[in-house]
This record gives structure tokens, C-alpha cells and sequence, in this order.
């Protein structure tokens, strides 16, 4: 016990680490752009002093009448325009560089998830949160954060500003910001820990009503309605006072920071006033170059709050860190997991021979095998039926052809290759599935993704075979009818028939079919049997079904048992 | 008046002391941002004028006041800040945590079609962010008289300068609101755009990538890279707008500041030049006093989109069949289109192929699919009519997938019974033959068992929800294969327990099952084919097979 304590803060230092590198990577992501985010920002700070300089010149040339002071007030409006036009560009840049960072990352997790085996892979919607939702969270990371990271710089422009006019001024600046930055620290360190326990309550919070939502059935059967509202209740309620308590502490630091930008313009102000007066204390004088006149004290008094700006500005941004930091966890714990390696493809020239030798298959975190010792020998050209009951592992088998997922135990062989990281049949596969993926596109586009260079003629003809002439002669256009990407307007049938469509289109030697008439009525299916027999015809096919009907075109059959 | 806006007005009622006090906090530190710099600047003027006309004058000025009323300034804007900030999310958040389960219970009140029909993933995101989105709506609440008090105090700086900087100002404040106003317009449908294009992009992602299986076999996965990416350039430059038009309000605001400073500094040159600094450094603190105004502005259109969503999840018509029907305490169940009654007490098999709609019957029993169909009756009503609570408590149900919430063992038992006893739910995993598994767990009752029960095995999983079902007091339990994935010894274990418990309790059951096991336990047989039904069972007068009248299964004599 007394040893894991230490291992503990050891592991959290590392993934602290570890983070930071990522999110350093992220940022250089980025590009250019977030460096010039930064150094528009930080000019942002000259132009506050050439606006202090037009206020505090312009006043003290007021009393020579308005053309006097007229440059200097012109010098105001640019400095402002400018300043403002600073505030636009970094905002812009910002803006660009965190869309090169995100469109990088978000197609690397993309293609990292389609790249996991299933065994592996996360849900869909976890997945889905990680490429979409988490990315867009890392935007105000790097389109405000860094940059006004970067733009903290200005604070010392400002300084030497001050130190020119009134070294006096500048070291009334200077001490301020050393409580200042104490207590930033200080309220950093207690936020941290704040923060993470509000992050845990959020996350439990969403976790709860997303378990109720997708328990959902089982709540309303069980009328438990007002027993899950209070409990969900309760669970927002700790969120709230969590939260309170991050909260306090930022104000508490954000009100230190107000604190001392007030108290620096009080101070600053106060002790020109005095010294302007005459009544400044005498050690102080030969700090000056001469004596502080009207305009360089107006000078200093304007530029006071320009010193806490950058600071202020990068406090702002501060809980963009923070939603980056949980962001960064997030993805990169899927990222973390097994690289998948880069399998070559195996040319099927025939109808293969498959043996599946003794093959165990259990997915990670499940107490029982899906496949325990399962072993098959299917000659080229034979037709299998795969049956039993749901969860029986007839799609775990299929699945293992694609090499989507890998046996714990034991072999697959096509031919006389072993099935592995070296050798996948990807590409010379034929597939039709429960509910093929459809497009948003045209007819002849959803058949053509099986291979993209098929001619229009080759497409009609593998339509016809797949049994959809019935259907294209109802359609004014025939293959180029558009279909959404829900493939509304296809009917169950039809939809199985534009995948069989893509098997004769680029008919592979090995064909794999998981329950392609679970979803299609009677008469449908009939029809779908017959077309199915003439794709199997010549190659070898494994069909995982429910329905006696389709089974019987097989020579043989294969019988699984839950376990 | 929409469902969510009555929500917010209740809770803004409910806060309204609180809400109150923050909007003095806020004029506070309008006021003391003000005040601060344009007294700061009428001081050094005005000390510098002393300052010159020699050291009589120089003892005559009052220093004392001006230097009190910066230093009061100073903390009159930390302290309101600090104030308003605490008080006013304080009161936000305790708004939020009671309307996030408000809107959970008008989910669940909402029909089932609606209410099963949402993604887990985005009711839980609006759950947690659209809600989220609105906290900063209540939290903005103080700032519109923030910005009057800071208007206010801009102009008792400025007037003594003159009318014409006052007007000056307050026209550049009120050209910056208006084109604040204008930019927020813009930015929202740059926001709602956002909100398009991500739903467009999740769509196609979620369809590509669970098309895993035929993307592997025709090697479309690079192919699938690239539409995601193409959907997701969309998004980012829809993103990349949105963040863009945030540069707008920076140039807005600090132009119009600069702008107003230097204007209000022309307008009074010919003024005692400590009235002219003061009115330069207020005008720009009064146009500065609109940023958080400015800021709300820029947020409305985000707000606006999260309050839609969160309408749409609270506005579904809410259940009401508008008869009231009324089965009764023990009902029986009618079978139109098999010619079967179940009569109370009665014990029926439900068989036939996988895929041929025995779930769904007892789906349609439970309330958990939204249909029309007529032809099963509860007593003499079709199931349409009957409020769906009505309908409920007849029924105790052990699903298909045997679901479980996340959470202990004991909250999964009393989702059943919320008020059962520790004994009763022993009595219940005894007769589900899971006792001394649970038992044998470290923390028994309180273990933890996973989301959807994953600690559990499948087989461990069923029985635990066969417990629940147990623990509902209801005239009739529906058992959707309460066996299955159970070894021989265990299935028959529970077989057992049931048949005492059912011989005790004189409830009825449909029991969905392809294994001999159960259906020995049922007086009447229902197998289900494409065509219809054949129904085989033990009526009031024999054993009897279905001939041209209803077949009236009873409770074995």
C-alpha cells in the first residue's frame, strides 16, 4: 500500500508529460500561423503605447489650441485602429492555424480508427466523439491560447515603455506584478486539483444520463422514472457545487489580477499626482530625467492597465488549456492503442481453400470465448451456411477472413497462407452484409465503390446480374437515380442487391455473406436466394444466416452452439 | 411561451434576491472602472496645474480627496467583480442543476417513439454542453445594467466638460452596439452553420465507420479516410469562420474606444484642461464598458442554438391516449390475430424462428414501441388506448438483452422495487439462482457491476435481471429467453425456482424461449411462423388444439 502512493503521482507525472508533448506537437501542427497569431498580438502592446502617447502628448498640447494637438490625435485614432486591427489579424490567423492543426489530427484519428481491429475498437460513438467532438474542443486552445501565451511578452514592452518615461512608475508596475504572479501560482496550483475533481463530476454526470438514456427501456418498463430523476438530480447538484469550487478560485485569482491592475493605476496615479504637486518624497528624485512633467505622467497613467493585459488576456483563455488537456487525455488514450501493422494483400487467383485450425477467439474483456477450438476445412468452390442462435459467433468468423479481428488461438489458412498481419485477403473479398453502406450519390456510384474504374456498360451489366433490372426500369434515370445517404427509396431487397451488384462488379474468387436476407420480407428473399446461388457459383462462399431458405443452396452446413 | 423558456423564467424568479444583488455588483464595477480613470486623470492634470503655479498653490490643493476616491474606485471594482462573479453563477449553476433533471423527466415522459428514439451520445451531450451553453446565459444577466451604471457615470465625467463629448461618446457607444449587433446576427448563422455541417459529419462517419466489414473486403478504408476528411474540411471552415468573427468585435471594440477618447479630447480643448483629461479617459472607459455587453452579443447566437436543441428535446408531445381506460388489477391478455386469451395465472410459451417478432410482442406489452397495432387487447382494450403507466404495472419484464444500468447490484434490484428490503432482494437472486454468486462478490449487494453489468458474465447477467423482474409485484411477468447461455444444471435450477415462485405468487408469464427447459413450465404453447400462429395448450376444459373459436388458456388446475 504504502509503495503505490508514490507510483501513483509517478504515473500521473508521466501522463502530465507525456501530454504536454502532445499538445507542443499539436501546437507546432499549426504551422506558422499561431506564430503570427503570437507576434500580432504582442504588437498589439506597441500600439497601446502609441495610444497612451497620443492621449498624454495630445492633452499637454491642448492648451495651444486644437491644431496642435491634431497629429496627436490623429496618432490616437491610428494607434487604436491599428491596435483593434491587431486583435482582427490574430484572430484570424488563430482561426486558420487551428483548422490546419485540427484537419491534420482529425484525419489521423480517423484513419487510426478505421485501421483497429474490431476487437479493439472502441464504439462507434465513442469514436465518433474522439475524431469530431474532441478535436473541435482543442480550437480556443490553439487559436486564442497560444497566441495570447506568446503575447504575455508585451507586458515587458510595456514596462520598458514605463521605465523610459518614469523608472519610478515602471518599479511601482514591477512590484505589483510579483504578488501578482505569487498569487497566480498559487491559485494555479489549487484550480488543478479543483478542476480535475469538476472534470470528474462532468464526466459522471454525462455518463449517468447517457447510461439512463440508453437503459432507457428498461426505466420505463420498470416505472422507476422518479427514483432515476432524483438520482440524475443528484449527480448535477455535485456537479454544481464542483464546479462552484473550480470557480471560486479562478475568481479569487481573476479578482487578484483586478486587484492589482486597479491598484497599479491607483498607485500610479497617486504618486504622479504627488510628485507633479511637488510633494514627492526627495529620495525619489534623481530617478528622474528632470522633473516628471504633465505629459509623461499622463503617459504612464495611460499605459498602467496596458501592463495587466496580457496577463489578463491569457487568464481569459485559460479554461481552453484546460478543455485541451481533457481533450488530449481522450484521444490520446485511443491513439495509444495497438498501432495496427500494415498487412499485405493476398491476389486470390481462384476460389480458395479455407481452414480454420482449432481457432479460439475471445474479445477483450469478455469472461467467455466466442470460438473455442473451432475447426473447419472448406474446399475451393464449396458453398457453406453458417447457423445457430445470435451471439453463436457466425460474424466473428467472417470477420476473421477480413482480418478484422484476430484469433486469441489458433489459425485461419487461405490456401496455404496463415491469415495475419502479413497476409490479409482485403481487396479480393466479396461481401454482402445485413445492411450494406450506402452513399449519398448515384446508383451506379454505390455499385462502382467496389472498384472505381468500372465503365458504365460493366456496371449495368453486374445491376442486371444482381437482379436490379426490375427496379432500374421504374427509374426515370435508370442507374444515375440519385440516393441519400440513408438510401431512402431503397427498399431491403433492393439494398441487398446493390452490394451483391458490387460483388459481380468485381467478382472476387471468395465471397462472404452475414445474414443477407435478415432484413427482407418472404417474397424478396426468394428472389434474393436465386440471385445469391448464381454469385456463389464457381467461388468459395460462406454465408452466416438465420434462414432455412437461403442455407439450402449451400453444400453444406455448419451448425454453432452458444456457448 | 416555449417549454424551456418557462423552465428559465421560473428559475430567474426563484434566484431573483441573488440575481438582484449581482446586478449591484455589476454597476458597482461599471461605475468604479469609470471613476477610476477619469478621476485618475483629472488628479495629475489638475495636480500638475497646482504643481506649476508654485508651491502656495501646490499646499492649497486637496489631494487628499481625489486620492481617496481612486483608491475607493480601485476597490469598489475588485471587490463588485469578485462579487458579482460568485453570486451570479452561483445562482446559474443552481438554475442549471435543477433544470438538467427536468429535462431528463420530460424525455422519459415523452412518447416512446421519441423518447428510444435519440442517440445516446447526442441527448447526453445536450444534456451535459447545450445546458451548459445556457449557464452563461443566466451569468450575463447583471451585464445590461453594468453597462447603463457605467453609461451613467460617463456622463457625470463627461458633462462638466461639456455636452458635446458626452454626446460624442454616447454616440460612438450606441454605432458600437449597433454594429455589435449587426456582427452578432452574422456570426450566428456562421454559428448555426457549424452546428450543420458537424451533424452532416457525424452522420457519414458513423455510417462509414461501422461499414467496417465491406470497407475491409473491397479495401474502401483509404477511400473512407478521404470522405470523412472532405465532410470534415466543411466543418473546419465553418469552425474557422466562426472563430474569425470573434476579430471583428476586437476591431469594433478597440476603435471605437481610441475613437471616443480622442474625440471627447478634441471636443473639450478649449475646456480647464484637468476637465479635458478627465473627459478623454472616460469616454474611452465608458465605450470599454460595453465589451462584456459586446461579448454577450457575440455568445447570443451559440445560446440560441442550444436552446432550440434543448426544445426540441423537451417539446415532444407529451403521453396522453385522452380515454380513460382503466385494465383491471389482474387483466387478462387477448391474442386477436392467434385466437388465444390468457387468462390470469396462466403460464404460455411464446416460440418460432429468430427474427419472427417475439420480442416485439412483448415489447408492445411493456409500452416500448410505438405502434398501432389493435389486435393484442388488455381486458377488452387494444393496447393504443391504454396509458402506458396503466399498461406498465401489469407487466414485470426481463428483457432480451437482460440491459442493466450502471451501478451496483442493489440499484439494479430496486429499479424494481425502490423501497424492498435487503431480505426480499436475497429472496428474489435465491429463486433467480443467484445468490451465492453475489454472495461470494466482496462487496456483495454493492459491487459495482459495470456499465450495461460488464463485471457480470452473460449468463450471470441474465439471472440478475430475471431477480429484477421477480421483485415488481405485477399480475404478469414477461421472460424473454430467461435461459438462454445458461449450462444444463443452472437452467434447471431456475426453472425450478420459478415454477415454486409462480405456484406462490398465482402471477401469470409469456415466456419467450427456444429451449424445452422453460416451456415445460407453460399450460399452453404459442409458435409463431411468416404465416401466422398455432396455438396448443391447456384450456378450462382439457388439453385442446386451436379450432374455429378463441383458445382461453388458464393457470394449470
Amino acid at each position: 500500500m504504502d509503495r503505490s502512493a508514490p507510483d501513483f503521482r509517478l504515473l500521473k507525472t508521466r501522463q502530465k508529460a507525456r501530454r504536454a508533448a502532445w499538445l507542443a506537437e499539436l501546437g507546432k501542427s499549426g504551422g506558422g500561423m499561431t506564430r503570427i497569431a503570437g507576434t500580432v498580438l504582442t504588437l498589439e502592446s506597441v500600439a497601446a503605447i502609441g495610444f497612451a502617447a497620443a492621449l498624454a502628448y495630445g492633452l499637454t498640447a491642448l492648451p495651444r489650441g486644437l491644431p496642435a494637438a491634431a497629429p496627436w490625435l490623429v496618432l490616437g485614432v491610428v494607434s487604436a485602429t491599428v491596435r483593434g486591427g491587431c486583435g482582427f489579424l490574430s484572430a484570424r490567423t488563430g482561426a486558420e492555424a487551428a483548422r490546419r492543426a485540427k484537419s491534420i489530427l482529425r484525419d489521423r484519428m480517423t484513419r487510426h480508427s478505421l485501421a483497429l481491429p474490431l476487437s479493439q475498437r472502441p464504439e462507434t460513438g465513442a469514436l465518433m466523439t474522439a475524431a469530431i467532438d474532441r478535436v473541435e474542443t482543442l480550437d480556443g486552445y490553439i487559436a486564442r491560447f497560444l497566441p495570447a501565451k506568446a503575447a504575455v511578452s508585451g507586458l515587458f514592452l510595456v514596462l520598458v515603455a514605463t521605465a523610459v518615461a518614469s523608472p519610478v512608475g515602471a518599479a511601482i508596475l514591477a512590484a505589483t506584478l510579483l504578488p501578482f504572479i505569487f498569487l497566480m501560482i498559487l491559485a494555479g496550483t489549487a484550480a488543478a486539483d479543483q478542476a480535475a475533481a469538476q472534470f470528474q463530476a462532468m464526466m459522471r454526470l454525462g455518463a449517468v444520463f447517457a447510461d439512463r438514456i440508453r437503459a432507457l427501456p428498461l426505466i420505463l418498463a420498470f416505472q422507476a422514472e422518479a427514483a432515476e430523476t432524483s438520482r440524475l438530480a443528484q449527480a448535477a447538484g455535485d456537479l454544481k457545487r464542483r464546479t462552484m469550487a473550480v470557480l471560486r478560485i479562478a475568481f479569487i485569482s481573476s479578482a487578484g489580477l483586478e486587484f492589482f491592475a486597479a491598484l497599479a493605476v491607483a498607485l500610479v496615479a497617486v504618486y504622479c499626482g504627488f510628485n507633479l504637486l511637488g510633494l514627492a518624497p526627495e529620495f525619489v528624485q534623481p530617478f528622474h530625467f528632470g522633473h516628471l512633467d504633465l505629459a509623461r505622467a499622463f503617459f504612464i497613467l495611460a499605459l498602467a492597465p496596458e501592463f495587466y493585459l496580457p496577463m489578463r488576456r491569457l487568464a481569459a483563455t485559460y479554461h481552453d488549456r484546460q478543455s485541451a488537456e481533457t481533450a488530449a487525455d481522450g484521444l490520446m488514450a485511443i491513439a495509444a492503442q495497438a498501432p495496427p501493422a500494415a498487412a499485405a494483400p493476398l491476389a486470390l487467383q481462384a476460389a480458395p481453400r479455407i481452414r480454420f485450425d482449432h481457432v479460439m477467439l475471445r474479445y477483450p474483456g469478455h469472461d467467455h470465448a466466442v470460438l473455442d477450438a473451432f475447426t473447419l476445412d472448406i474446399a475451393p468452390g464449396q458453398t457453406v451456411a453458417l447457423l445457430g442462435p445470435s451471439g453463436a459467433g457466425k460474424t466473428s468468423i467472417l470477420n476473421l477472413l477480413l482480418g478484422l479481428v484476430e484469433p486469441t488461438q489458433g489459425r485461419v489458412f487461405i490456401d496455404d497462407h496463415a491469415l495475419g498481419p502479413l497476409a490479409t485477403v482485403a481487396g479480393s473479398v466479396g461481401w454482402v452484409g445485413q445492411s450494406p453502406l450506402i452513399t449519398a450519390g448515384t446508383l451506379a456510384e454505390n455499385i462502382a465503390l467496389a472498384r472505381p474504374d468500372a465503365t458504365g456498360t460493366e456496371i449495368l451489366l453486374a445491376a442486371r446480374e444482381a437482379g436490379l433490372s426490375a427496379m432500374l426500369a421504374t427509374r426515370a434515370q435508370g442507374l444515375q437515380t440519385d440516393i441519400d445517404e440513408r438510401g431512402s427509396g431503397l427498399s431491403g431487397g433492393e439494398r441487398q442487391r446493390v452490394a451483391l451488384a458490387r460483388f459481380f462488379l468485381n467478382p472476387a474468387p471468395l465471397l462472404l455473406l452475414d445474414e443477407p436476407t435478415a432484413h427482407v420480407d418472404a417474397a424478396a428473399e426468394e428472389a434474393l436466394v436465386a440471385s445469391i446461388a448464381k454469385a456463389a457459383q464457381g467461388r468459395t462462399t460462406l454465408i452466416a444466416t438465420h434462414s432455412p431458405r437461403l442455407a439450402a443452396i449451400a453444400d453444406r452446413i455448419v451448425r454453432l452452439e452458444a456457448e | 411561451m416555449t417549454v424551456l423558456s418557462q423552465l428559465i423564467a421560473a428559475e430567474k424568479k426563484a434566484q431573483r434576491g441573488w440575481l438582484a444583488i449581482a446586478c449591484l455588483a455589476s454597476m458597482a464595477v461599471a461605475a468604479g472602472s469609470v471613476a477610476l480613470l477619469g478621476v485618475s486623470g483629472w488628479f495629475i492634470t489638475a495636480s500638475a496645474l497646482a504643481g506649476l503655479a508654485g508651491p502656495l498653490a501646490a499646499g492649497a490643493f486637496n489631494y487628499l480627496l481625489p486620492a481617496a476616491i481612486i483608491r475607493l474606485c480601485a476597490i469598489l471594482r475588485t471587490g463588485g467583480r469578485y462579487a458579482e462573479r460568485v453570486i451570479g453563477h452561483d445562482a446559474a449553476l443552481g438554475a442549471l442543476a435543477r433544470l438538467r433533471p427536468k429535462i431528463f423527466a420530460g424525455i422519459m415522459a415523452a412518447p416512446v417513439k421519441f423518447a428510444l428514439g435519440l442517440s445516446v451520445g447526442d441527448a447526453s451531450s445536450r444534456m451535459v454542453q447545450d445546458v451548459d451553453l445556457l449557464e452563461a446565459r443566466f451569468v450575463r444577466i447583471p451585464v445590461p445594467w453594468g453597462l447603463a451604471v457605467g453609461v451613467l457615470t460617463g456622463m457625470v465625467i463627461l458633462v462638466p466638460a461639456g455636452i458635446a463629448p458626452a454626446l460624442a461618446t454616447l454616440a460612438i457607444l450606441g454605432i458600437t452596439i449597433g454594429c455589435g449587433w449587426l456582427l452578432a446576427c452574422l456570426s450566428a448563422e456562421a454559428g448555426r452553420n457549424v452546428q450543420r455541417v458537424t451533424a452532416r459529419l457525424k452522420d457519414r462517419y458513423a455510417t462509414l465507420v461501422s461499414s467496417a466489414s465491406e470497407l475491409r473486403a473491397y479495401g474502401l478504408e483509404n477511400w473512407a479516410a478521404q470522405e470523412i476528411a472532405r465532410e470534415s474540411e466543411a466543418l473546419l471552415k465553418a469552425q474557422k469562420q466562426l472563430t474569425a468573427w470573434g476579430g471583428w468585435f476586437a476591431l469594433l471594440q478597440a476603435t471605437a474606444a481610441g475613437l471616443a477618447a480622442m474625440l471627447a479630447m478634441a471636443l473639450s480643448a478649449h475646456q480647464f484642461l484637468p476637465l479635458a483629461a478627465m473627459a478623454a479617459l472616460g469616454a474611452a472607459m465608458t465605450v470599454d464598458c460595453a465589451g462584456p455587453f459586446l461579448r454577450g452579443l457575440e455568445a447570443q447566437g451559440g445560446w440560441a442554438e442550444a436552446a432550440h436543441r434543448l426544445e426540441r428535446l423537451l417539446e415532444a408531445p407529451t403521453v396522453s391516449t385522452g380515454i380513460a381506460v382503466r385494465p383491471a388489477e389482474r387483466p387478462e391478455i387477448r391474442f386477436l390475430r392467434f385466437g388465444a386469451v390468457l387468462v390470469p395465472g396462466s403460464v404460455t410459451g411464446l416460440t418460432g424462428r429468430s427474427g419472427i417478432g417475439k420480442t416485439t410482442i412483448l415489447e408492445k406489452l411493456v409500452g416500448l414501441r410505438h405502434d398501432d397495432d389493435v389486435t393484442i387487447l388488455l381486458d377488452r382494450w387494444s393496447l393504443p388506448v391504454i396509458d402506458p403507466a396503466d399498461l406498465r404495472r401489469a407487466f414485470a419484464y426481463a428483457p432480451q438483452d437482460a440491459a442493466m444500468l450502471a451501478g451496483s447490484v442493489r440499484d439494479n434490484l430496486r429499479l424494481a422495487a425502490g423501497e424492498a428490503t435487503d431480505d426480499l432482494l436475497w429472496q428474489a437472486l435465491e429463486d433467480a439462482a443467484l445468490a451465492d454468486t453475489i454472495r461470494a462478490l466482496p462487496q456483495g449487494l454493492d459491487t459495482w457491476i459495470g456499465e450495461n453489468g460488464a463485471v457480470l458474465s452473460g449468463g450471470e447477467r441474465r439471472r440478475l435481471s430475471l431477480a429484477r423482474a421477480y421483485l415488481r409485484a405485477a399480475p404478469w411477468l414477461l421472460l424473454d429467453e430467461p435461459t438462454a447461455g445458461l449450462d444444463q444444471a443452472t437452467e434447471q435450477r431456475v426453472v425450478e425456482r420459478l415454477r415454486a415462485r409462480l405456484a406462490a405468487s398465482g402471477q401469470g408469464a409469456i415466456i419467450v424461449s427456444h429451449r424445452p427447459a422453460p416451456l415445460a413450465l407453460c399450460t399452453a404453447l404459442i409458435t409463431l411462423h411468416e404465416s401466422g400462429a398455432e396455438v396448443l395448450g391447456q384450456s378450462a376444459e382439457g388439453p385442446s388444439r386451436l379450432g374455429g373459436h378463441s383458445l382461453h388458456i388458464s393457470p394449470a388446475v
